[in-house]
């Protein structure tokens, strides 16, 4: 049986991205040695320009394509909204990073474009195999990213730690895919879906935590987490900003379709399960972050402890407020890249990625240091920012879905986080600054960080056109 | 039981094969250790009735990847002299726990009841995947090879000297 | 014109601490000159709000409802009665004295002067919100602005006491969004406005989540009120923060907890607020006797004034915590009336008597002396005049001397409560007794007795801190004589509220 041609609309924007991506490599054949920029912004441009074909997609009727393979919907086409847009910023952050330190720039770019072709596809992936096969891409893409800077021995043992632990997490989730496979003879979501009801319940609970122990590697969930401070001070801090929103939702993506479709009727509690490890995630992110004084460790604890909340959203994804998980993943998205992205200026400009070097930042470099003020507020939950909004969702989803306890021990942690979030405004406000002289950012990066404030305030301050964009992605596909 | 026994054997093979890649010392033995590795996968999946895939894993794994690492090993400089003390201060712990997970896998496994599926073994196992690959797991074969063109870059990316 | 009214009032120091961000640095006067154009101008248009404020009206007035995210049921729904009228009016008032007063801080002007504004913005907008979402985010947003202001321009520990101040508020604040979603989740129809969750009372069937949500509410009130024992932030953040933060510390941001307590608590929780009732009213008496001997021991004299804002603060939850206590008795409806009644005032009266006093501090300790030590002066009667003179009154409005405002608010609390609570209203007296020993002593350290040769040759008051002092005199004297227009205002609210919890 051929397959119907309306299936390669429906993978339209994947199809941009991958030829994309081989136009970016035959491009980077021709530019010469020193103006590999050029490369950037024509990936920007063409990432920008690829937000076309998923804006088409929106308003088609939610199906399986390829088989049953592959899905369209609302659920998908947002996430791949977020993929896209995220790697436009972090290309655009990178260009000054990538320049001088390495003659492989052209080639990072291109790695970024491919890996925003996979976690397109982590985002529609409806099958075992293509998850797993989206998951790799993605993993092997980021491995690559992580120890670009060869010289630098920080980043040898991210890419390496990073590596490892992902292949190990990898077949972990692989033999819990195949326990399923072998208890219902398909692999298929939707066909596990219905063929899980009857199931024996030992071997399905073996098989979901050990698909967590993949899935929960790629979304820094405990005790998964182990790897991302060391990768992300050691990568570069642009891809740590990938690492630390792309990969990060596409992953939730994943999990939540693999949950909700799959596990749908299964005999096991997920819910309470999540929910459990949402509040050990919360937790240990938080306290392992207060004593850090490295701001790129810091912000990976602070993403594990983020990751924790999204888990809290996953756990009640039910009801009106099912919605806050994905408003807050486009809220985290803001205001963590736009973190990231002051890390990257300082780190550039300053050479300095420690906390107590962003002393008198206030004076120095007034915009920015008010931006960072922003991007912690936001990460606290303090309005009138996104991160308040997506935090008061997913409040409110868990408390719906009598989840109480769940959203008073996120409270505890809210206010816990303040503490090392408030940490860099001290420093940058409260504390005199060690040298003078302002501090000045490239135009890319300030395209950036202008683009990531603003989302961060106007998500804050006028939710509801975001609200209608999440209301119509919540509606994932289920059989 | 002929096929439990050889089961057993092929899997003894493989697991032992594999200890040795990961825990010698010499690099070379490390390496020619892959071989009953792979080939023992290969044998079991011949006894799953998948004789094309046994072809290629054999072909590709115990032959191209294989003889590939030795040549990477030889073309290094004193490459094959290479010696690794492997330091592992957690083999007690790591031990007790694989010990603990193998014994829960285990009684998971044989306490369960495995649904048998209804359905007949193609006549050619090499048709029913080429025919597979074209329709039914057409996206995934075609993602395959982005992933491998991704792993291509990178690889040269890392391994190239920067100038 | 009339319409937009409040979103006017709300809204305009926002703006002009907008225009204040865009003036270039180096032009410290203009930037001066603007802010205090925009409080001015901010302080008439809530004096204005008085024309088409119906005086005897009962219930919301000047209402503005707008859809801000209809996904979720969330309004901009902004709305004046005699409860919040009088508070945003202080708001007003103490914000452009303040600014007046701040005239000589020279020390990254903009930055102070535009968080002054947002932090107006933001009180005046909690007086006025009347959905939940708008009440919470305009909560949040008044505690960043006080942090930076501690934090930046305070005193030797400010980044200790504006930290300490961060993470209490907060506490409290995640406690109320649990609170708050427990309300919404519970009501038919789901909403997050506040008139129609009174009247829906969701959690009235259900005991255990009354009390959470009650307790919820409880924590955040009650720290930022604040009352003992949540009220450890209270003496760092005061001292600490320079002289202008003080006042609106004082003045105004501790009656943000009491205003939740009389409009979010008792209506809308009232059977659980009177079974709690006993438990607040017993915290706010120990608050109330607490805060008074805790004082007289201060060496310190802005620390002094800290710990006479939590006895001050102890009365006010006195008069609300009885006025819970009559919930469901028709026949203590009056005293329950004029307890509120009591309360409200002293609200309005602590926050111009202790914004006075701090400025008295600050006009001794950033400009003359550069010392608070209540034992390092002695005969200043006779050095520093009309600064005596003030200061004489608004210590003595303080301890409630019958004339002044202090006097009318705590005899309409003691009234009230002592027909629902006798036994603590006794002991609250006794507070009474001990805050006047210590300010009497306390005028007599330092205005009275021999004159220390150091402050021989201090300057008398100037003409920016009389026209920063001297308003706020005035009205003490003025609402302490003839309190009528005000306790109108107040009146009929309150007796409206205690309708409601009959």
């Amino acid at each position: 049986m051929p397959l119907p041609i309306e299936d390669l609309w429906a993978v339209s924007p994947e199809i941009w991205l991958a030829g994309l991506g081989l136009l970016l490599l035959v491009l980077d054949l021709f530019v010469p040695s020193g103006r590999k920029a050029i490369v950037g912004w024509a990936a920007a441009a063409g990432l920008t320009l690829g937000l076309v074909p998923i804006l088409g997609l929106v308003g088609v009727t939610p199906r399986t394509v390829f088989f049953g393979t592959y899905v369209v919907d609302g659920f998908a086409i947002f996430f791949k909204i977020v993929a896209v847009a995220s790697t436009v910023l972090v290309i655009l952050s990178a260009m000054d990073v990538l320049r001088g330190q390495t003659q492989f720039e052209g080639e990072m770019y291109i790695l970024l474009t491919f890996t925003a072709l996979g976690l397109s596809l982590m985002a529609g992936s409806a099958d075992l195999i293509m998850v797993v096969l989206s998951i790799e891409f993605v993993s092997l893409c980021s491995y690559v990213m992580a120890g670009y800077f060869k010289a630098d021995r920080r980043g040898n043992e991210a890419g390496l730690k990073y590596f490892l632990f992902g292949a190990g997490a990898s077949a972990v989730m692989i033999y819990g895919f195949s326990i399923l496979y072998g208890l219902t003879g398909q692999t298929s979501l939707y066909a596990i879906a219905s063929a899980l009801s009857g199931a024996p319940r030992p071997a399905v609970v073996v098989a979901l935590v050990m698909a967590l122990a993949g899935i929960g590697f790629k979304v820094s969930m405990v005790p998964f987490h182990q790897w991302t401070p060391d990768v992300y001070e050691g990568a570069p801090t642009p891809v740590a900003a990938f690492l630390s929103v792309a990969s990060k939702a596409a992953g939730f993506a994943v999990l939540l379709r693999l949950l909700a479709v799959a596990f749908a009727s299964a005999p096991v509690d997920w819910i309470t399960l999540i929910a459990g490890l949402s509040a050990v995630t919360m937790t240990v992110g938080n306290l392992l972050a207060l004593p850090q004084r490295n701001i790129k460790r810091m912000l990976a604890y602070s993403s594990i402890s983020h990751a924790g909340f999204l888990l809290m959203g996953v756990a009640a994804y039910a009801g009106e407020f099912a919605q806050g998980l994905l408003y807050y993943i486009l809220a985290y998205a803001f205001t963590n890249l736009g973190a990231f992205f002051v890390a990257v200026t300082v780190g550039q400009r300053l050479g300095t990625d420690d906390i107590p070097a962003y002393a008198g930042l206030g004076e120095r470099a007034p915009a920015l240091a008010w931006l960072m003020a922003l991007f912690m507020l936001s990460l606290t939950g303090i309005p009138p920012t996104a991160g308040f909004v997506g935090k008061f969702y997913i409040f409110g989803a868990a408390v719906q879905n009598g989840l109480i306890w769940l959203a008073a021990i996120g409270v505890v942690n809210s206010v816990i986080a303040l503490y090392y979030y408030v940490g860099v405004i001290r420093a940058m406000f409260l504390m005199p600054p060690a040298s003078a002289g302002p501090v000045g950012q490239p135009a890319a990066l300030q395209l950036a960080l202008g683009i990531t404030g603003l989302g961060t305030l106007a998500a804050g301050l006028f939710p509801q056109p975001f609200v209608t964009l999440v209301s119509a992605a919540s509606l994932l596909l289920r059989f | 039981m002929g096929q439990l026994a050889a089961f057993i054997i092929l899997s003894v093979v493989t697991l032992v094969s594999a200890v040795v890649v990961v825990a010698s010392q010499n690099i070379v033995r490390s390496a020619l250790s892959l071989i009953p590795t792979l080939l023992g996968i290969a044998g079991v999946y011949i006894l799953l009735q998948a004789e094309y895939v046994a072809g290629i894993q054999v072909l590709i794994y115990a032959g191209a990847i294989t003889v590939l690492i030795l040549f990477v090993i030889m073309l290094t400089e004193h490459g094959t002299g290479a010696r690794f003390r492997q330091v592992n201060e957690q083999v007690l712990p790591g031990t007790i726990a694989v010990a603990v997970l193998a014994a829960l896998l285990m009684a998971v496994f044989f306490g369960t009841a495995w649904p048998r599926a209804a359905g007949t073994l193609p006549q050619y196992t090499a048709t029913s995947i080429g025919t597979t690959f074209l329709t039914s797991a057409i996206l995934v074969f075609i993602v395959t090879s982005f992933v491998l063109l991704v792993a291509l870059m990178g690889a040269i990316v890392i391994a190239r000297r920067e100038r | 014109m009339d319409r937009y009214l409040l979103s006017i009032t709300i809204f305009l120091p926002l703006v002009g601490g907008l225009i204040v961000l865009l003036i270039p640095k180096g032009q410290e006067r203009l930037m001066r000159q603007v802010a205090l154009a925009t409080a001015a101008l901010a302080f008439l248009v809530s004096l204005w709000l008085l024309g088409p404020f119906q005086v005897g009206g009962a219930e919301m007035q000047l209402q503005e409802r707008y859809a801000w995210i209809p996904a979720i049921g969330v309004h901009y729904h902004v709305g004046i009665d005699g409860l919040s009228l009088p508070l945003v009016i202080l708001t007003t008032l103490l914000t452009v004295l303040s600014i007046v007063y701040s005239w000589r801080v020279d020390v990254r002007v903009k930055e102070y002067l535009f968080l002054f504004l947002l932090l107006e913005t933001a009180m005046v907008g909690v007086f006025a919100a009347l959905d939940f979402f708008l009440f919470f985010v305009f909560w949040e947003v008044s505690i960043v602005p006080m942090y930076f202001l501690i934090g930046i321009w305070g005193g030797p520990r400010k980044e200790y006491a504006a930290i300490k101040f961060f993470l209490y508020t907060l506490v409290g604040s995640l406690a109320m969004l649990l609170a708050i979603l427990l309300l919404y989740f519970n009501a038919e129809p789901r909403t997050f406005g506040i008139l129609e969750l009174i009247g829906q009372q969701p959690l009235a069937r259900a005991p255990l989540l009354a009390s959470l949500a009650f307790w919820g509410f409880f924590l955040a009130f009650a720290i930022k009120v604040p009352m003992w024992p949540f009220h450890t932030w209270l003496p760092d953040a005061h001292v600490e923060a320079p002289t202008a933060g003080s006042v609106i510390l004082a003045g105004v941001l501790l009656k943000l907890g009491t205003y939740g307590f009389v409009r979010i608590s008792l209506p809308m929780l009232p059977e659980t607020f009177r079974e709690y009732a006993p438990v607040v009213a017993i915290l706010a008496v120990i608050g109330v006797v607490y805060g008074a001997l805790v004082a007289m021991a201060q060496p310190d004299l802005k620390k002094l004034v800290a710990y006479s804002s939590v006895n001050h603060m102890g009365y006010v939850m006195l008069g609300v915590a009885a006025a819970a206590g009559a919930v469901g008795a028709p026949e203590r409806a009056g005293a329950a009336t004029l307890a509120l009644n009591g309360a409200v005032f002293e609200m309005v009266a602590h926050g111009i008597i202790t914004g006075a006093l701090f400025l008295i501090v600050g006009v001794i300790y950033d400009y003359r002396a550069h010392t608070r030590g209540v034992d390092d002066f002695g005969g200043l009667g006779a050095v520093l005049p009309r600064y005596s003179g003030i200061t004489m009154m608004a210590m003595l409005a303080s301890l409630g001397l019958p004339g002044l405002m202090g006097f009318v608010a705590e005899f309409l609390i003691f009234v009230g409560s002592f027909g629902i609570f006798p036994e603590l209203t006794v002991i609250a007296v006794t507070g009474v007794v001990f805050s006047a020993a210590m300010f009497l002593w306390t005028i007599q350290r330092i205005f009275l007795g021999p004159k220390n040769p150091r402050w021989a040759a201090l300057p008398d008051l100037d003409g920016r801190e009389a026209v920063s002092l001297v308003p706020l005199a005035a009205i003490m004297l003025v609402f302490g004589v003839y309190p009528r227009p005000l306790l109108e205002v107040i009146n009929a609210a309150m007796a409206s509220l205690v309708t409601v919890l009959r």
